[in-house]
């Protein structure tokens, strides 16, 4: 079809198009490279290959948002289609006597059988109308509806270009790339029927219908359709959608250690000659992956949705942090600005302020659909923080002095970490005199609060009632260090973890339980790092297993209760302990309705990652209030005067909780119980015999 | 500038105190540092990074866990520790003055710090007592030491919401109630290196004083009577108050 002229001259500005692409892969490659060593990764290709097949499922994206998923999966297969179209779009350009219109009819060779030239331009056909359908819903989302969702507040940190509306512009082009390609392409097609329309092309022969066929017609559009191609080619390295390419293999190189687990503030490989400070100050601080995740992101915004902090009006946006660090890797390679990054990573890519609101809730983690780890990013810089000397949180300060000396955040002494088992009316062991089977790590919360010590009573009643064996470690326990760590206090929590596993060693037991999800994730998936290695349960498992066995059971069911139930971060997201807690509230036989975010996509109390310990409360509807709100439209779609509850399984959303129902002034229609409480009560603990102990 | 700052361990009263015989039982205590003296602490390192020179960290070791402070003390700035190895953990204010004091002497401060006061010490003596046996003026509940040719400025507090800003001459003895800034935090990593290379210099007390002082007795305090809580409506609880302190004849 083409002259040899044209041919030419396609092929020089395809060889230019391909060499700007490979240079800015090339590129992407070298910065990427200059990241630190992440944890290892272990069989590539398998996780790559599982992760193309995830890709092609759409798997990830559907986590949320299914609507604009649904029509993400029509662009994804559209273009996977296109890919193809174009490869036949260049043979019907070069190879004289190759037309794939009727068929295949006028193929001067045959290059394919009728039937399956035929199944394809139906396919394609289709697929270009799918296109421009899913193409323009994206548009009007961002440009007509404007989307708040995809939009950034005012307070987040934000390169200027991302300021300056960089990303739409972004959008823009391939908007316009995708109509202008697909609508070349089918005009091509169209001025190729000669003779009428083709049944297995129907958007092309409505559109011959109307223009007619035309040897100029099809020559321009061609050359439009292919020149967009070429022009695209160059033009993703350096924009957002990269994503095309690489965000199916970060997905591949994402973590593989348990999502519980935070890789070290230091890269455990040695590297020849390379000494690393603790954390991130400058984004080649960050493991190389990490670097990755930044031309992976899609900028979708996913991880903003579900951040508890944003919702909370903090500064904060993980997708921010992101684009960021994306624009950033940008000006430095595509820009030739390599001061940018000599600044640190809290000047330019996410606010101090921010940083320290994150609550690692993990929930933007999970949300990704390209594998990203921004979390993963704010505590690197919260250690190196630290490390620096910059300035902390009064509230922030004082607990971590009083771990250090005390072992506990509370600034109690030691000494009074077993008082209450002092004040039961039977004896509780001490783990490190006699041998049990399950050492209860009570934690600190759950050891000093006055809130929560009837709870950590109640389960001692419990634990005792069902004959388990189990013991303490009194004043021997330390803090188990997961907020710790998770506040950036690498040192700090390095000791707690000494300390815990000295203790540890002289004691006697073959498991351990708690009721602090929190000490649960640490001990679980950090401690084996140190050299720890043990079966940890939350007490909800314990409890469950306890009913099965017959060592407990149901005097009275409960049905005079509507409950909802709040999934703490570190047991559910973190450590999938999701099936215990629902189990038992089953047994129980209370009425249960579950929240809309549950399990996976629980929202955060707004307690974790240190933020319990902050002097400084923000303005705002805090986390914990906006889930009590939540909890509240859930139960009062079943009005019928039954006791509302809302229940929990963690001593922190005790404390959240409880105070949220007094500043939402939602008591008389709510009430917080952990669920320890409805075991008590249904196997026929009275709370009187708890509480009357401690009096 | 040459600058000391003495630290205090100090029984913490974040538990109840055991109490055995007429004394506080120490062995059954956390020994803490005394909150003032991270203060004086701060203070300290401010006043170097401002102008240079050395800040030497002292304390007397009543129970021979004293390091772990003075570690903290370097990873706060400090430039030098010095301990005086005392192991008594009833040693009072006028003993611990005088230890310090021989100790202080040789190393010909511009300025010593203190704590204001701590909670064995409410009184605040240590300062006084220090700058009496050191021969140097003494001047306590200051905050915000700027020193300049010589001379440091502060603000000193006094009862009843009075505050004045003196100019002191160099040398002298200081307690200090409040530092410009909130104390550092020195993160657990470096205070680690530290105990792994540092060095503390050890002296052995020297000097003898008393207070006099001899205990009879040492009892927590007895609880008698309790507070009346005053409910109602603010009507009817400024009606209550109005009738008790008719009661009481204050009325
Ligand atoms: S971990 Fe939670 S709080 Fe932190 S950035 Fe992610 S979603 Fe936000
Ligand atoms: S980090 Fe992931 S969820 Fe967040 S904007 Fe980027 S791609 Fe979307």
């Amino acid at each position: 079809m083409l002259s040899s002229i044209e041919k030419v001259v396609f092929v020089i500005v395809a060889l230019i198009a391909l060499g700007v692409s490979f240079h800015g892969f090339w590129m992407i490659v070298f910065t990427v490279r200059q990241g630190r060593p992440a944890p290892e990764l272990k069989n590539i290709p398998g996780s790559l290959l599982r992760a193309a097949w995830r890709v092609l499922l759409q798997q990830t994206i559907f986590r949320a948002r299914p609507a604009l998923s649904a029509v993400h999966l029509a662009l994804f297969f559209g273009l996977i289609t296109y890919a193809f179209v174009n490869l036949f779009d260049v043979l019907e350009g070069f190879v004289a006597g190759f037309d794939l219109t009727y068929g295949g009819r006028h193929m001067t060779a045959i290059f394919l059988p009728s039937g399956v030239v035929n199944a394809f331009n139906l396919i394609s056909d289709l697929m270009s109308g799918a296109l421009l359908v899913a193409i323009v819903v994206f548009l009007v989302r961002r440009f007509g509806v404007r989307d708040r969702r995809l939009q950034f507040r005012e307070q987040v940190l934000l390169h200027p270009k991302v300021r300056a509306g960089a990303q739409h512009t972004d959008s823009l082009i391939v908007g316009v790339f995708v109509i202008m390609h697909v609508t070349a392409h089918l005009l091509t097609q169209a001025f190729r029927l000669t003779e009428g329309p083709d049944p297995f092309m129907p958007l092309a022969s409505l559109l011959n219908a109307w223009l007619g066929p035309s040897e100029v017609g099809m020559h321009v559009a061609w050359w439009v359709s292919l020149g967009w191609v070429l022009f695209i080619l160059a033009y993703i390295p350096p924009s957002k959608h990269t994503h095309f390419f690489l965000a199916p293999i970060n997905l591949g190189l994402a973590k593989q250690t348990p999502r519980g687990q935070l890789d070290p503030a230091i890269p455990l490989k040695v590297i020849q000659g390379q000494t690393f400070e603790p954390g991130a100050k400058h984004i080649y601080d960050l493991a190389w992956t990490r670097l990755l995740d930044a031309y992976a992101c899609v900028q979708c915004n996913r991880c903003q949705d579900v951040c508890p902090a944003h919702a909370y009006g903090r500064p904060l946006s993980p997708a921010a942090l992101e684009v960021n660090k994306r624009y950033l890797l940008k000006d430095a390679t595509f820009g030739g600005r390599l001061q940018v990054l000599q600044q640190p990573l809290t000047e330019t890519a996410i606010s101090p302020e921010a940083v320290w609101s994150c609550t690692t809730c993990y929930a933007c983690v999970r949300v990704c659909p390209v594998g990203n780890e921004p979390m993963a990013d704010i505590v690197d810089i919260r250690r190196r923080l630290i490390v620096d000397g910059a300035p902390l949180d009064s509230g922030v300060q004082s607990a971590l002095q009083s771990l250090a000396t005390n072992g506990n955040w509370m600034g109690k002494s030691k000494r009074l970490r077993g008082r209450w088992a002092k004040e039961m009316d039977f004896p509780i062991k001490n783990a490190l005199e006699e041998p049990v089977e399950y050492l209860w790590f009570v934690g600190d919360t759950a050891s000093f609060d006055e809130r929560v010590i009837p709870n950590t009573k109640m389960t001692a009643r419990v634990f005792y009632q069902a004959g388990l064996d189990f013991g303490i470690l009194y004043q021997h326990e330390s803090n188990a260090g997961n907020d710790v760590r998770r506040v950036g206090e690498e040192g700090l929590f390095e000791q707690l973890v000494e300390r815990n596993l000295q203790v540890f060693g002289q004691a006697q037991f073959q498991r351990i339980v708690t009721t602090d999800p929190h000490s649960l994730n640490t001990l679980k998936n950090e401690y084996p790092q140190f050299g720890g290695a043990f079966e940890v349960k939350h007490y909800t498992a314990v409890l469950v297993k306890l009913f099965e066995e017959g060592r407990l059971k149901v005097k009275k069911p409960l049905d005079h209760y509507k409950v909802t139930f709040h999934d703490p971060c570190y047991l559910g997201r973190y450590n999938g302990g999701f099936a215990a807690p629902r189990r038992l509230l089953n047994l129980l036989g209370v009425e249960f309705h579950e929240m809309p975010r549950n399990c996976e996509n629980s929202f955060c109390c707004g307690a974790g990652g240190g933020q319990i310990w902050m002097s400084k409360v923000a303005p705002g509807e805090r986390p914990a209030e906006n889930r009590i709100r939540e909890a509240l439209s859930t139960l009062e779609k079943f009005p019928n005067g039954k006791k509302q509850l809302f229940i929990v399984t963690c001593p922190k959303d005790m404390i959240m909780y409880s105070d949220a129902v007094k500043t939402t002034g939602s008591e008389g229609r709510i009430e917080v119980r952990d669920l320890i409480q409805l075991v008590a009560e249904a196997i026929g603990i009275e709370e009187a015999q708890v509480v009357a102990i401690a009096a | 500038m040459n600058i000391v700052v003495v630290l205090k361990h100090i029984p913490s009263v974040a538990d109840e105190l055991p109490v055995r015989g007429n004394q506080v039982d120490f062995d059954s205590v956390d020994f803490v540092l005394n909150e003032w003296d991270e203060q004086s602490l701060e203070q300290a390192a401010l006043i170097k990074e401002a102008l240079g020179g050395t800040v030497t960290a002292i304390g007397v070791d009543v129970i021979g866990e004293l390091d772990n402070l003075l570690h903290l003390a370097l990873a706060k700035g400090a430039d030098r520790a010095v301990k005086i190895a005392a192991d008594d953990a009833g040693a009072d204010s006028h003993r611990q003055a005088k230890w310090l004091s021989e100790a202080i002497r040789p190393m010909a401060p511009d300025l010593v710090l203190v704590g204001v006061q701590a909670s064995n010490d409410i009184d605040g003596q240590l300062g006084p007592l220090l700058a009496a046996y050191l021969d140097l003026p003494y001047i306590g509940v200051v905050s915000s030491i700027e020193v300049q040719d010589g001379t440091a400025l502060m603000n000193k507090e006094f009862a009843g919401g009075f505050g004045a800003r003196y100019s002191v001459r160099l040398p002298f003895v200081a307690g200090v109630q409040v530092a410009p800034k909130p104390p550092r935090y020195a993160p657990v990593s470096k205070i680690r290196q530290i105990a792994q290379t540092a060095k503390i210099e050890v002296l052995e007390p020297s000097g003898e004083a008393d207070s006099g002082l001899v205990f009879r007795k040492v009892a927590p305090p007895v609880v008698s009577g309790h507070a009346e809580m005053i409910e109602g409506s603010p009507k009817e609880i400024a009606a209550r108050l109005v009738a008790l302190l008719k009661e009481r004849g204050l009325a």
